[in-house]
């Protein structure tokens, strides 16, 4: 009898597909799947991950987006220079074998790989087959927009750091090289899915906690706009403006206090009003190595062991992360008091001569495991802390930018916003018409937004990443920043992706 | 009378004859014979598979014979798959090992009775007691696949993999039960097991009742002590160096220091004693099935204390031949119950670490009276007390197995060269592991403590039937085998997650059930007794590949001269044997770790890997990785050999060249990112070549009555190559410590597997290194990850065995060499440990290996990826010594007596830095603190009755 080599899974968390989706639940359960894509790493626990080639909790969506966007800018230091692939990021000499960067290329793509599944799977054909009750059915469409949304994100962050993605929609096979896509058809791609989902998502803030609404997708929106001079030389401010006007018309407000955004109940605290997309972090069920919990943990001071007041273990990881000379000059003066100012200095020196003296460099105490409340998350590692991808404050401050390059809209209404920020941070000083300029907004945006993963994109749009007109500690692994080559201002595609697909080409410079 | 050399029971039925003469006669039931000769006479004593006696009658009345066991015979039977043949008619590589040519010495599982003996064939044992070993036949035919070579004990193959809780598949069988090893390595020998024999295969045969009665006792002991430590800093070095140096340019907080003295090896490591007993009775059961009963006890401690092993063997083996033999049945069945107390071997990187100025108990600890760091009741960040960890922790394992076979044997009555055999084998371990932390361990967690169980389950079950036909027609004798093979492994398992944890949850996994089958032929032919052919084919289908990939065939073919028999070298006084052997085949590979990539799957998340959705918890869904077109691996084998024996096989053995290439790797590699679930999938890709030399020697350097002394030397040469990789990528390997997810290693086309991939560290005019200093190999004045390259690699160039018997009267005395030449060692305990920087450890104070004094470096991370801690660790070792003495005929009952001594792990030759050349673990060539070999002084008593 040669039959028994026919096998099935016998492990209870396994499922064959055909067998799964005989369950009408299972629809949303694969759509939390992709969601999930961006907070976990694999389904066993914050070890395991479904890709290779880097550390599995450090291939955590949040966490390499950090490590791109923030960790390579001005803002932050990583102090275990051994855990590969830090040091070339913080000191820009990454190359195409950087494990970070593979993990942020590869984890996009699984979301872009996930939610063609999902579209696959959902189709009418085969909900037909599958007789699949109205009740269900009529839930389909917006869980459809919601993988499309997640699609159209993963390929912006794509365009974003490497101007490059292999380009496969639910139309192409499995196991086939899929065809690249550069910036500009990437852009194009990226409009115009996220038009064509904008019936069928749920209003702003009508979706659970958790999911993307339509806010979501014009904040994405927005982003490209704005950024649009960058990615395909257009002038695209007066759509920027557009598209924040909608989220902000979606009924979000700021959150009473800056710090709640960054708390153990982000996710029911006032902050709910002003997150537009989060990244979810729990200490017992959504367990992940992702930013908040590297934050949080990591910007325990070696001296201070500050640990139990963010509510984790005294000594957190031992000073993982401080911060460089160039940020914490940002809250001398005026800034000193807000409340955006975490910065700890006591016994500290301001410069980091040495990346691995943790003792060196000011630290911060923005993100924590605690609650409004005075509790703390239920675990003293992995934080409750929901990681604010998007949040109101980064759309005011998008407004105000792009007014200021010739979006239109209104700059009494642009002023505001910027007040508004400043206000909430019990900053006393008012901002004036006539300081709002473009330079005040990229470092507004540094203290309102510092660690949230948005450094080197503002960087880059304002020209200050790579040249020599703005140098920061440690820029081009000089304690003092040096210039950077231009092709610095795009990653290069990880040597193993590269590989395994032919139709992409290596960025110029690498 | 005359008796049986090795265990002096009477030979009845051996012919005795005055030479030149047809006067003589045969021994009778109790070895007994009377013969009437004249002065001048020889007698000559012969009998069936032992060597012939000449002895001069000088007028002696009684003339006592012991007659040995020819073990170089060339009618030998070797065991090969689905039957056996003679070493003269082999034509392929094998080699047969039986129990007079074990290994002596501390011998604790049935690998190591192999150790060193079997050229192309090495075994690496951890020091950790019971432990399994990494067996390596030519080195290995796969990258990511697995390299440990089919192992089958009386024709059930068994599985490599063990449950948690056992210290692994071969820690079960008692190394006494065994009668026999045959390894296959060359294809034409193995295509026989198709898809599993790609590294070759072990065949064990275990020992059989016999029609007579007789009792054997073994007792020994062993005394283990470790010889050599990893040099830290004494507690009043470490003072002075914590006041004299300078971190980062700030000096070290001395109010660290504490008043103690404490050795925090001597701590954790202990002397240990270890004792075996095997009892065997062999004899009659109702006067009619040959019956063989053992039961064995072993008890090892480990050197880390509170590790330790147990096991207890029963063994049984019925033999009967019924209907004038037609029909031979023979039943092995076996108990194992494994007993562990595992000790976490990680203690030992925290014995290293820790501050030697603390004392290992501190009354006023709130933690169990152990010293710790800690502010009050708060716990310190930095290493905790490496004792109170292994002694606050007692984690078990019980694991209890029954194994074993019932193989029915049927020569048909009316057609005798017809035979039927069937092999029914069954193969159960049950394993519950018991994890008990105490309450009091260091710790600032709320959860305090660690109430854990495990319970495993894996099965095997085999059932194999095959037709064997053999038929002489003049010049030519044929035999034909074909047969059915079928196999089924399951595994299952369940944990209760730590019971103090209300937020540990338990857990239930299984395994896709992994079904072997296979259908098989041979043809042997010998024309005139001197040519011969052997062809051989199997189709096999594993459950690991979809329908469309599923079977493989397997042919091959071998061709072997006997030049020896040919008239121009009959008479030769020189070369008593000599034959030429060619063979050819393919064999496959087919283990993976997943079984059933294949297939269209969904994995949900664990309790702590789900999702939310407003306020609700929702166990997300995330589509699996998948490979429909995974297919066999294949490796294709040329090999010529040839087997010599010169001066009465004095001198014997042989000489082989091979060539292996495998393709279709089974090779983790990335795949086109967005197109699977993963970006790195297993494909078939990539191909490697193995190139070989093999050499064996086995001399009778003196062969007398009383005086015997036997040398047996064997050589590998091996080279490993990587001739193709998916897209011609490079992949990293060899993940190491100091830092998250560091890699040392590296697959690349034109180097040998896992070739290390490091910095050029640069040294100043002194000759010192300086420190992150490292070559621009590139010349693009940035020194970044496309400055590595490719240094060494872990596999030896030379393999080296030397064994010798000497038997002098009654003494018996045995030694064991072994070497390995060209093989490189990443020390990962310096690289990641020997940093001044590291004599900060957190809030406290760390050691740091003194061998930080020959670099002065300060930071890890500057320097662990230098070439630097790259070693040679070519080396030689005599593994064992052991030395007997046999008291004989002592009384009716009692035949006799062997007292022996030995000691195992004599001494290390090398220049490697670190603690032992052979390192263990899951990537080779890393040393990063492995569990210490104690050198152990042994004593035994052997007792026949």
């Amino acid at each position: 009898c040669t039959d028994d080599l026919d096998i099935t899974p016998n492990d209870d968390q396994t499922t064959l597909s055909n067998d799964l989706y005989a369950n009408e639940g299972a629809y949303k359960q694969v759509l939390a799947g992709i969601y999930a894509n961006l907070a976990l790493t694999g389904t066993d626990g914050p070890e395991s991950s479904n890709l290779d080639g880097i550390d599995a909790g450090t291939s955590q969506f949040g966490r390499v987006l950090l490590y791109t966007q923030t960790l390579a800018a001005d803002q932050m230091i990583w102090s275990y220079e051994n855990d590969p692939g830090t040091r070339e990021i913080q000191r820009n000499i990454w190359t195409a074998q950087n494990p970070l960067l593979l993990g942020m290329f590869s984890r996009a793509h699984l979301s872009v790989a996930l939610a063609n599944d999902f579209l696959r799977e959902t189709t009418d054909a085969k909900l037909d087959s599958r007789n699949v009750s109205t009740a269900v059915r009529n839930q389909i469409p917006a869980y459809r927009a919601e993988a499309r949304l997640m699609r159209a994100m993963a390929y912006y962050y794509l365009m974003d750091l490497f101007g490059q993605a292999n380009f496969t929609t639910e139309n192409d096979a499995l196991n086939t090289q899929p065809i690249a896509y550069g910036r500009t058809e990437l852009f194009n791609f990226i409009e115009s899915e996220l038009l064509a989902i904008e019936a069928d998502l749920v209003d702003a803030k009508q979706n659970e906690y958790g999911r993307a609404d339509k806010a979501v997708a014009y904040m994405l929106l927005a982003k490209i706009y704005l950024n649009a001079e960058v990615y395909v030389n257009e002038n695209r401010y007066n759509d920027c403006v557009t598209y924040c006007e909608k989220v902000i018309s979606g009924g979000f407000t700021l959150a009473t206090n800056y710090l709640h955004n960054f708390m153990a109940d982000n996710n029911s605290n006032s902050a709910v009003n002003e997150i537009i997309f989060p990244i979810i972090s729990d200490g017992l069920t959504t367990q992940n190595y992702g930013p908040t919990t590297v934050m949080v943990n990591g910007s325990v001071g070696s001296i201070e062991q500050n640990g139990a007041e963010v509510g984790v273990t005294e000594g957190g990881w031992g000073g993982a992360l401080r911060v460089r000379k160039q940020f914490a000059q940002l809250f001398e003066g005026p800034f000193a008091d807000d409340d955006r100012n975490t910065i700890i200095s006591e016994g500290r020196s301001i410069d980091i001569n040495d990346i691995s003296d943790r003792d060196s460099g000011y630290i911060i105490q923005k993100y924590s495991n605690a609650t409004t409340t005075g509790s703390f998350g239920i675990d003293l590692t992995f934080v409750d802390t929901d990681f604010p991808l998007f949040r109101l404050a980064d759309v005011y401050l998008m407004y105000a930018e792009a007014h200021l390059r010739g979006g239109g809209g209104s700059a009494s209404t642009a002023l505001d916003y910027l007040n508004a920020l400043r206000i909430r941070a019990n900053n006393p000083a008012v901002l004036t018409a006539g300081e709002m300029t473009l330079d005040y907004i990229l470092d507004e945006r540094a203290r309102e937004l510092h660690w949230e993963a948005h450094r080197r994109q503002d960087l880059i749009r304002y020209g200050r990443f790579t040249g020599g007109n703005y140098n920061w500690a440690w820029k081009g692994n000089g304690s003092n920043g040096i210039s950077l080559a231009s092709h610095l201002n795009l990653y290069p595609i990880p040597t193993a992706s590269l590989a395994s697909n032919p139709n992409l080409t290596q960025n110029p410079g690498y | 009378t005359v008796t049986e050399k090795s265990t002096a029971i009477p030979l009845p039925g051996v012919n005795v004859v005055i030479k030149n003469s047809t006067t003589g006669t045969s021994t009778d039931f109790d070895g007994q014979y009377q013969l009437q000769a004249k002065k001048g006479d020889v007698l000559v004593f012969s009998y069936v598979g032992y060597l012939p006696i000449e002895i001069p009658f000088t007028g002696q009345s009684t003339i006592n014979v012991e007659m040995a066991e020819d073990a170089a015979l060339l009618d030998e039977i070797v065991v090969i798959g689905y039957g056996s043949t003679t070493k003269k008619d082999a034509t392929g590589s094998v080699e047969a090992i039986t129990s007079e040519d074990f290994t002596r010495g501390n011998i604790v599982t049935p690998e190591n009775l192999l150790s060193g003996r079997i050229s192309g064939v090495s075994i690496n044992t951890s020091g950790a007691p019971g432990s399994g070993s990494q067996i390596r036949i030519r080195g290995g035919s796969s990258i990511n696949a697995s390299n440990d070579p089919l192992i089958i004990i009386d024709g059930l193959p068994i599985t490599n993999d063990s449950n948690r809780g056992s210290r692994g598949i071969l820690a079960s069988i008692n190394p006494n039960d065994i009668d026999s090893f045959s390894v296959l390595k060359d294809a034409s020998a193995t295509a026989i097991y198709g898809s599993r024999a790609a590294n070759g295969v072990i065949i064990i045969v275990t020992k059989k009742g016999k029609s007579t009665f007789s009792a054997t006792l073994d007792s020994q002991y062993s005394f283990g002590e470790l010889t050599d430590r990893i040099n830290v800093f004494s507690a009043n070095d470490f003072r002075s160096l914590v006041a004299s140096q300078p971190i980062n340019g700030s000096n070290l907080d001395e109010t660290l220091l504490g008043n103690a003295n404490t050795n925090w090896q001597d701590e954790i490591f202990r002397n240990t004693v270890s004792s075996q007993h095997n009892l065997s009775l062999q004899g009659s059961l109702f006067k009619a099935i040959p019956t063989r009963f053992s039961f064995g006890i072993t008890n090892q401690e480990g050197a880390i204390t509170t590790s330790e092993f147990e096991r207890r063997n029963l063994g049984l083996a019925l033999n009967p031949s019924l209907f004038d033999d037609h029909l031979k049945i023979n039943l092995n069945a076996n108990l194992s119950f494994e007993d562990n107390r595992f000790a976490d071997s990680g203690q030992i990187g925290a014995a290293l670490r820790y501050d030697p100025t603390q004392p290992v108990y501190d009354p006023t600890s709130p933690f169990g009276g152990f010293y710790q760091h800690r502010n009050g009741n708060t716990l310190l960040n930095g290493t905790t007390n490496p004792v109170a960890s292994l002694l606050q922790t007692n984690n078990q394992g019980d694991s209890n197995r029954a194994y074993g076979n019932l193989n029915l044997d049927y020569k048909f009555h009316f057609l005798p060269e017809l035979k039927a055999v069937l092999n029914i084998g069954y193969d159960e371990t049950e394993t519950k592991e018991i994890q008990r932390t105490s309450a009091l361990v260091a710790t600032n967690d709320d959860v305090r403590g660690n109430v854990f169980d495990r319970f495993e389950k894996r099965t095997n079950e085999l059932f194999d039937g095959y037709l064997n036909y053999s038929k002489e027609f003049n010049k030519v004798r044929s035999e034909f085998t074909a047969g059915y093979s079928y196999q089924k492994f399951t595994f299952k398992g369940n944990n209760t997650g730590n019971r103090l944890d209300p937020n540990s949850a338990p857990d239930t996994y299984a395994d896709p059930n992994v079904v072997l089958i296979g259908f098989f032929g041979r043809a042997n032919l010998t024309f005139a007794d001197k040519y011969l052919l052997t062809l051989t084919y199997r189709r096999d289908g594993s459950s690991r590949f979809s329908e469309e990939n599923r079977w493989g065939n397997f042919p091959a073919a071998a061709l072997a001269w006997n030049i020896s028999d040919e008239d121009f070298l009959k008479n030769s006084n020189v070369i008593s044997n000599l034959k030429l052997r060619a063979g050819y085949g393919i064999t496959g590979q087919q283990e993976v770790s997943q079984k059933d990539i294949f297939l269209n799957r969904y994995r949900g998340g664990n309790p702590n890997s789900q999702y939310q959705f407003g306020n609700t918890v929702i166990q997300s869904l995330i589509a699996s990785e998948i490979n429909p077109d995974l297919k066999w691996e294949e490796t294709t084998t040329f090999e010529f050999g040839v087997d010599y024996g010169l001066f009465d096989n004095k001198l014997s053995g042989s000489l082989n060249v091979f060539q292996k290439n495998s393709k279709d790797l089974l090779f983790e590699a990335s795949v086109a990112d967005g197109a699977n679930f993963s970006n790195n999938v297993i494909q078939n890709i990539g191909e490697l070549r193995i190139q070989g030399l093999e050499f064996s020697l086995n001399a009778d350097v003196v062969k007398q009555e009383d005086f015997n002394v036997n040398v047996n030397f064997n050589a590998t040469f091996l080279d490993r190559e990587i001739t193709d990789l998916a897209l011609g990528q490079d992949v990293r390997t060899g993940g190491i410590a100091g830092g998250t997810g560091n890699n040392i290693q590296m697959h690349r086309i034109g180097e040998a597997p896992n070739s290390f991939s490091v910095y050029k560290q640069l040294y100043d005019t002194a000759g010192n290194p300086i420190e992150g200093a490292y070559a621009d190999l590139n010349g693009d004045n940035v020194i970044n990850d496309d400055d590595r390259y490719i240094k060494e690699n872990p596999g030896a160039d030379v393999i080296l065995g030397f064994q010798s018997n000497i038997n002098y009267k009654n003494f018996d005395l045995s030694f064991n060499m072994r070497a390995n030449l060209g093989n490189y060692v990443y020390n990962n305990v310096n690289s990641s440990r020997a940093q001044l920087g590291q004599l900060q450890d957190n809030a406290v104070l760390g050691n740091v290996p003194t061998s930080v004094l020959n670099t002065n470096f300060q930071r890890t991370s500057d320097v662990i990826t230098s070439d630097l801690y790259l070693e040679d660790a070519s080396f030689l070792k005599m593994d064992n010594i052991t030395l007997g003495y046999t008291f004989n005929n002592i009384s009716k009952k009692l035949k006799s007596i062997r007292l022996w001594g030995g000691v195992q792990n004599v001494f290390v030759i090398t220049n490697y830095t670190g603690l032992d050349p052979e390192v263990t673990g899951t990537d080779p060539g890393i040393d990063n603190l492995i569990y210490p070999r104690p050198r152990t002084i042994l004593a035994g008593a052997n007792f026949k009755f």
